[in-house]
């Protein structure tokens, strides 16, 4: 009865294979090192899709498999966004101030380089002095050590109180919308330190890096697909074993969970926090591929676009995941970029930037009424009938 | 013989409704005992105080040689003191298989680590496959449990109590709802585990009770009205009063 892994996750394979092939043909057809089919802009709107889908896999793992509706991870998501954002514009900004100084007649102090990069990046927010969150921001060393820590301490904090109280169900949901909103707010006010509602900007270029976008959206997008992979094998070897077990039991029969001696909060807090993570990797690398992070890219909303996603794509199982989310916003992105055409019905002319929400929302209420496993459930349907023809042959 | 768990002058109150009143009870180890009351008497209250899902105004739940007390652990650690707990209705991790359901009630570390870490050694899988086989459900080891019947879901949790080899187990109302053939190899499964350890079971069928022949306690309006042989206890006048108004 014992199963190698691969053999319990015959998808892990799969899901490898077709993100290989994916990232590879979208190389070839790329205007960096292809032919040059696909434009730089597409291959970011790629990459970036990638990265949605990793938070999405997160998403799966806490709502899907442990049953905790967290409708706050696009926080998490944001603030790793925030962490590698802060050092990236540190960074150029930097290299920028001592470009433009190098030609003084005096050569600048450390002292008067600082008070210049300060005055680029806080003039905007009327200030020029650094607050105290950017003190490492010019290590990218400790930057990227943060893109972990600070989500991850701030779901362990919020974990720790909301299941120690046993917080379940709705209450819980309500609570993480209510953190994702109350951080959006903090960061949209000038004074938290991370530049108000002008957010960070220019991230899209790495500092000391001369080569082209044509390259380095191509760099980024396979980093994505890296982080997906990876991503995609570490939740299936946590979903197969005794401990997805555990947290699928816990999903279905919290008390017996509890009675068999599983400390259940506990479990809770071990998810909660490392699906935070899993989302911030996915935000440190989306916020590089979309150039600009605001406060408004953490609001509540956001949160609950990837729960539809994951609804859609079919919950429970890490394909569904991921096919809902790569296919609701490749999908959202169309509609809403103007290039769907204008449906005109002689009365009334349907403009798809404004009705694709309806359009959404309605098909999350008709997966939700009539397809609750989603996409991936056509899947396991194949599947299935696939398993049965062969146990009757 | 040692006592094993020793209850005494608890109370719980539910916005004023005494629930459970001045109770003191004990069990020894390797002891069977039916606990039998009418509706209300307090007998699920009794299983949630012992178990730390309610906790008591007053008294004291004493348990183990070391008599420590059980007062203010939360559930999971009372389970793994060796507190084994059936629920009325069956409850098993319905979306999976009887294996999976049987591995994760064996008795292993309960942490979150050594859980991830777990990989099933051939010796886990045959206290599996004899667990099964005690239960009578070796043939349905691979299949999902939600497909099993009412009674075999019900063995299936007694089986997942027995693999967490508690010291206690509590049982409540194990043959509601089962056919006469299952309720005595429901018998047969209890009688043989009170064989080792302590195992209190909760009924109102008399007829169950009469052929776990073990000693009974009555319990009414949360306090014990009798205790002793089923014999005993039938006869007592109180204990008629009590059933008789119903």
């Amino acid at each position: 009865m014992q199963r190698s892994f691969i053999a319990k996750n015959p998808s892990v394979l799969i899901f490898l294979a077709i993100l290989a092939l994916f990232t590879l043909l979208v190389t070839v057809m790329s205007e960096g090192f292809g032919v040059g089919g696909i434009s730089t802009s597409f291959i970011k709107t790629l990459g970036k899709t990638l990265c949605l889908c990793l938070i999405a896999l997160a998403m799966d793992l806490i709502w899907g498999y442990t049953g905790i509706l967290s409708l706050g991870h696009f926080a998490f998501f944001g603030l790793g966004g925030y962490m590698i954002g802060m050092w990236l514009m540190y960074e150029r900004t930097r290299l920028i101030v001592v470009d433009s100084l190098a030609n003084a007649e005096i050569p600048p102090t450390d002292g008067e380089v600082i008070d210049a990069i300060g005055n680029q990046i806080f003039g905007v927010v009327g200030s020029s002095d650094f607050p105290l969150i950017w003190a490492f921001a010019d290590s990218l060393t400790i930057q990227l050590a943060l893109v972990l820590l600070v989500p991850g301490l701030l779901a362990l904090i919020f974990g720790w109180l909301a299941f120690r109280s046993r917080v379940t169900g709705v209450y819980l949901s309500i609570l993480t919308q209510a953190m994702t909103l109350a951080l959006a707010l903090y960061l949209f006010q000038n004074d938290s330190g991370l530049r108000g509602n002008n957010g960070l900007s220019g991230l899209q270029n790495l500092p000391g890096v001369t080569a082209s976008q044509d390259y380095v959206s191509l760099w980024f997008f396979w980093a994505s697909a890296a982080a997906l992979g990876a991503g995609y094998v570490l939740c299936a070897w946590l979903v197969s074993g005794k401990f997805g077990s555990v947290i699928r039991g816990i999903r279905d029969n919290e008390a017996r969970a509890r009675f068999l001696g599983y400390s259940v909060e506990t479990y809770k807090l071990v998810i909660f926090t490392l699906t935070a993570c899993i989302a911030a990797i996915a935000g440190a690398l989306y916020y590089p591929q979309a150039g600009i992070i605001n406060p408004a890219e953490i609001a509540p909303i956001a949160s609950i676009y990837l729960a539809v996603w994951v609804a859609i794509g079919g919950r429970g199982r890490l394909y569904g995941a991921v096919i809902g989310a790569a296919f609701v916003s490749l999908l959202s992105t169309w509609f809403t970029g103007g290039q769907a055409p204008d449906v005109n019905l002689g009365f009334y002319t349907i403009k798809w930037v404004d009705w694709w929400l309806v359009l959404l929302g309605l098909s999350f209420v008709l997966v939700t009424l009539f397809a609750p496993k989603g996409i991936g459930g056509l899947i396991d349907i194949l599947s299935d009938r696939r398993a049965a023809k062969e146990a009757s042959q | 013989m040692s006592t094993l768990l020793e209850v005494s002058g608890v109370s719980v109150t539910f916005d004023g409704f005494r629930a459970i009143n001045n109770l003191s009870f004990q069990i020894g180890e390797a002891e069977m005992r039916a606990v039998i009351g009418p509706n209300g008497a307090g007998k699920t209250t009794f299983m949630d105080i012992v178990t730390g899902k309610t906790r008591p105004d007053e008294g004291r739940v004493i348990w183990g040689e070391k008599s420590i007390s059980l007062l203010g652990m939360n559930e999971a650690r009372i389970a793994q003191e060796g507190i084994g707990r059936k629920f009325q209705k069956p409850t098993v991790f319905e979306e999976q298989t009887v294996q999976e359901n049987l591995l994760m009630a064996l008795k292993k570390p309960r942490g979150w680590f050594a859980v991830l870490t777990y990989r099933p050694s051939d010796a886990d899988l045959a206290k599996v496959d004899d667990l099964a086989a005690q239960i009578g459900l070796t043939d349905q080891l691979t299949r999902t449990s939600g497909e099993l019947s009412h009674g075999q879901k019900q063995w299936l949790e007694i089986g997942m109590l027995l693999a967490q080899e508690p010291r206690l187990l509590l049982v409540d109302e194990p043959a509601a709802g089962m056919t006469p053939a299952e309720r005595e190899h429901t018998t047969d499964i209890l009688v043989e585990a009170a064989k080792t350890r302590a195992v209190v079971v909760v009924e109102h069928d008399m007829e169950f009770v009469r052929r776990l022949n073990c000693k009974v306690t009555v319990l009414h309006e949360g306090a014990v009205l009798a205790e002793g042989s089923l014999d005993h206890v039938t006869a007592d006048q109180n204990v008629i009063d009590v059933y008789l108004e119903r």
